[in-house]
């Protein structure tokens, strides 16, 4: 499955970076440009030597760099498959071929002067593997540093998922109509279940936008029980690709941000805007609710919010943005992603 | 005082139906085990104290989470009234409020609410001492968002943002807004430190809205000859002497 690994957020799971991601291509770049520059700057005699030595060691490192990203952006998916030991293999090997290749290339097409020996040879192979090795351990250490993979950490994720202001006024409401309306009781208390059993689901594997609304539904419903007439919502899903896939639990707690403080608080009734739409290659998610200025809850959520940025980070990098926009009277929030199709799964795997 | 017989009158303030609708349920099961008596509910803080005033009340039932007035600033107004009802603050879920309860010894009910825990309080509150409006506002470091005034019976609220002054005479305070001038029974220094960001003392006996100063003109006493600052009001043609003491303010308003 392209593009869909499992970042799983409580046990770490070593995967190699997708290397089909900007983000993970830049980063190469300009990590490996930067370790040149050292290089540079440490052997130069002087200040226009740095350009030089620079632009000596270009010569060989730009084209096994760019040769390299693009063959691990074509072995990508095949990447992907094997476990991590393998993969790290291929790529330090990848690493070495390349560069022993260009070397030798390079020198029958005279671009470089060989030095006969086998020292020059093995010295490049070896500082290519090398290389590669280094940014493979910032990858993993990026993951690491991103995922709350600390018990205290899994529990305060957990916590900002389902808000005990939510949780107990919900108990609460259910218990207010249970008499009156059972079959809405019932309802009620099953949406609670589906809610809360994906909060504390313990993989983070990519749903569909289809699962995530659903889910974003019921809650919504369970909101509407409570608050009635002053929770409106307005859903904008025409031009949303049902199969589009993204981290789980993304619109909702965006949604009972815009609930928390943009409804609550507000002594008439207000609208929840939901747009939800592909452009391209992107997919956009945006929740919009009305804001008071003053009087608002004052402890925020920013736990979920930040929770949702990391989440977003490490699964898309770059081509992940979260954007907030805070009017006198409004709160917008604005997620862009890639828009990642889902796999339909081949018949002998139902 | 109610002898024991008579029912135990009671009102119900919360945002949420549901959970007016679960405390219905909840009381009409307690009536088995106590006299009592449910005489309104309402969904807001002006709705309960528009309903309250001229109704006399046992308990008043809370929630403390409510738009627009929080259920603590609605028990302190509802502390102005002549014979004050007994209240009992309700919550889902509150960190805050339930530390500053813990603290003052005040009694709250934790949503879903228990049968036995509803009964107690509903118990303690006939030998219950009211609440003084101090204690209440130890329990929140926000200031309240319109001061009450009695009037014949009746709770009416002055949303602070229409409070021109606050000034001190003899035994009352007077609050002028616009329109008119209210008597406040609350102490000038009390208002001073709850509206400290609204309000700055001019004078021993006068607190100002920063908001309404347009400007300073210095007067010169006739008589005495002597001269002394004073404040010119926005939308009262009005001056208000600023006392020797608080003359640094004219520097720093510029």
């Amino acid at each position: 499955m392209p593009n869909v690994q499992s970042i799983n957020q409580n046990t770490l799971s070593d995967a190699l970076p997708d290397f089909r991601n900007w983000g993970v291509m830049l980063r190469s770049l300009l990590l490996v440009n930067g370790m040149v520059l050292l290089v540079a700057i440490a052997q130069a005699t002087s200040w226009q030597d740095i350009v030089a030595r620079m632009l000596g060691l270009s010569a060989l490192l730009q084209p096994v760099l760019l040769l390299n990203l693009s063959l691990l952006f074509m072995l990508n998916p095949w990447l992907e498959r094997l476990t991590y030991k393998k993969g790290t293999a291929v790529v330090l090997l990848l690493a070495m071929t390349v560069t022993l290749m260009v070397y030798h290339l390079g020198g029958k097409l005279s671009l470089y002067t060989i030095v006969h020996g086998n020292f020059y040879s093995g010295r490049n192979a070896l500082l290519g593997s090398v290389i590669a090795g280094l940014l493979l351990v910032y990858f993993r250490f990026r993951v690491r540093v991103l995922s709350p993979a600390v018990d205290a950490a899994r529990l305060q994720a957990l916590q900002a998922r389902i808000r005990p202001h939510f949780l107990f006024n919900s108990i609460n409401a259910v218990l207010g109509i249970v008499r009156a309306d059972p079959k809405r009781a019932e309802t009620a208390l099953e949406d609670m279940a589906d809610l809360f059993r994906m909060a504390m689901a313990q993989d983070d594997d990519l749903v569909t936008v289809r699962q995530e609304v659903a889910l974003a539904r019921q809650y919504l419903a369970l909101e509407q029980l409570r608050l009635g007439e002053r929770l409106k919502v307005n859903w904008y899903t025409e031009n949303m690709p049902d199969d589009a896939l993204l981290p789980p639990l993304v619109l909702q707690p965006l949604l009972e941000n815009a609930v928390y403080h943009g409804i609550e608080p507000l002594a008439k009734d207000g609208f929840v805007d939901i747009k939800l739409y592909r452009n391209g290659n992107e997919m956009h998610l945006e929740v919009y609710n009305p804001r008071q200025e003053q009087g608002g809850h004052h402890v925020g959520n920013k736990m979920a919010l930040s929770n949702i940025r990391e989440r977003l980070a490490l699964q898309f990098d770059v081509e992940a943005s979260y954007k907030v926009e805070i009017g006198k009277d409004f709160y917008r929030v604005h997620i862009k992603l890639p828009y990642v199709q889902e796999i339909p799964k081949p018949f002998f795997f139902a | 005082m109610n002898d024991v017989e008579s029912p135990l009158t009671i009102f119900i303030v919360d945002d949420e139906p549901p959970a007016r609708n679960r405390i219905k349920d909840l009381l009409a099961d307690c009536s088995e085990q106590m006299p009592l008596q449910l005489v309104g509910e309402a969904g807001n803080g002006y709705e309960a104290l528009d309903k309250l005033s001229g109704v006399q009340v046992d308990v008043v039932l809370v929630d403390i989470r409510m738009p627009q007035m929080d259920g603590i600033e609605l028990a302190r107004h509802l502390n102005k009234l002549p014979t004050p009802p007994a209240i009992i603050f309700t919550t889902a879920y509150d960190v805050y409020a339930i530390q500053a309860f813990e603290l003052h010894a005040i009694d709250y009910l934790l949503k879903p609410i228990r049968i036995g825990r509803l009964l107690d309080a509903l118990t303690r509150t006939r030998s219950a001492v009211p609440l003084r409006g101090e204690k209440l506002q130890e329990l929140t470091p926000e200031p309240r968002k319109n001061i009450a005034i009695h009037e014949r019976g009746k709770i009416h609220l002055i949303p602070i943002e229409q409070v021109m002054y606050l000034r001190a005479e003899l035994k009352y305070v007077t609050l002028r807004t616009v329109e008119r001038e209210y008597l406040v029974e609350e102490t000038l220094g009390a208002l001073e430190k709850e509206f400290a960001i609204r309000f700055i003392r001019i004078h021993r006996n006068c607190l100002v809205a920063k908001d309404e100063i347009v400007g300073f003109e210095k007067i010169v006493d006739e008589k005495s000859g002597d001269s002394y600052w004073a404040v010119n009001l926005k939308k009262l043609n009005e001056t208000l002497p600023i006392s020797r003491r608080q003359q640094f303010i004219v520097k720093e308003f510029g």
